[in-house]
């Protein structure tokens, strides 16, 4: 379903984007479109994606397209969906140790359209972090792998 | 001994104190013989025993994070094994073998290394929700990310959307160009 939502390829495309939308929360999905995870979530962002108009635009974004941002957000497992507000990264506590992105895909369309909601409001009060409305259970876990230390 | 009394007078001299005291005062030199040696026993008693105790806390830590290896690894075993008789999914002793692929515990046996106990009806709910994270659902993993000492949003480091970086090609001055201008007239 990612033919459906509109793709960023580029880092200055990216740039644009966080630069530019203004007064919603900026969505970019990083991953890669023909893999399984991220066919899921895609296709839960694609079906919400108008509803959500008002508030959020989604953008996805190959891994491999930009690497600065797969580096700079520290991306090791895909999908992992980072959040933006009026060019700041909204940081969100969903219960795992990593609230710089969601990682995985969302069980159910509504979980992605009440964290949109809880990420919109929180921005829109001026907050840069916010707790993520999701029940902990339907948060994909995974293991955050520290190499070398 | 002579620069001893040589600076005790000079002392008392200084400080104007009563000349009595300053006999009473002078340390022979014996005494202060016996001094130097008690002070040097004195130290070495407490180097060995402060080596003592510091060997004693290295092999108490190394006591306490094997205990925490082996409970981990017991309750380890105890989840993979619920796990592959309790479920339909064919079994992949990958996911025993590696530990980061596999899943905190959720079912009901929870050892006691585990923080939080939940209640029984919550266990109903966390059945169906393992499944649907477990069923063929595992994370594609794309490799640790090495930044090469640039930093990354953990180590606050600058978001890439604010550094300005020229692709190759682009002009360096902005506003009309010569070239553009030609192009231009010859439309």
């Amino acid at each position: 379903m990612s033919f459906l939502l509109p793709k960023l390829t580029c880092k200055r495309e990216v740039d644009q984007a966080i630069k530019s939308v203004a007064e919603k929360v900026l969505v970019l999905r990083f991953g890669r479109d023909n893999d399984a995870v991220c066919l899921q979530l895609d296709d839960i962002l694609a079906k919400t994606a108008h509803d959500l108009s008002k508030m959020a635009v989604i953008y996805l974004v190959d891994v491999n397209d930009a690497p600065v941002y797969t580096q700079y957000f520290d991306i090791s497992y895909i999908p992992s969906t980072v959040f933006f507000f009026n060019g700041q990264h909204m940081k969100v506590d969903y219960g795992s140790p990593d609230h710089t992105k969601f990682v995985g895909s969302f069980k159910t369309k509504q979980d992605f359209i009440d964290l949109i909601e809880v990420i919109y409001r929180g921005a829109m009060r001026g907050k840069l972090i916010v707790r993520s409305p999701i029940d902990p259970n339907n948060i994909p876990k995974y293991d955050l792998l520290y190499q070398g230390i | 001994r002579p620069e001893h009394r040589r600076e005790t007078a000079r002392f008392w001299r200084e400080n104007r104190a009563e000349a009595a005291l300053r006999e009473r005062c002078l340390v022979p030199a014996e005494e202060y013989e016996r001094f130097a040696q008690a002070l040097e026993q004195a130290l070495a008693e407490h180097q060995r025993r402060e080596d003592e105790r510091i060997l004693q806390m290295a092999a108490e830590i190394r006591e306490a994070e094997r205990r925490q290896r082996e409970t981990v690894r017991a309750a380890l075993q105890k989840y993979c094994s619920f796990f592959l008789n309790h479920t339909q999914l064919q079994p992949e002793p990958e996911l025993c073998a590696e530990p980061s692929v596999c899943r905190p515990p959720a079912g009901p046996e929870r050892d006691s290394t585990c923080a939080a106990e939940q209640p029984g009806p919550s266990r109903m709910q966390t059945g169906p929700d393992l499944a649907w994270m477990e069923s063929g659902k595992v994370l594609t993993f794309i490799g640790h990310q090495e930044t090469e000492g640039k930093g990354n949003v953990h180590t606050g480091a600058k978001p890439p959307w604010l550094t300005e970086e020229e692709e190759d090609g682009s002009k360096q001055q902005i506003g009309p160009s010569y070239e553009e201008f030609l192009k231009h007239s010859e439309q």
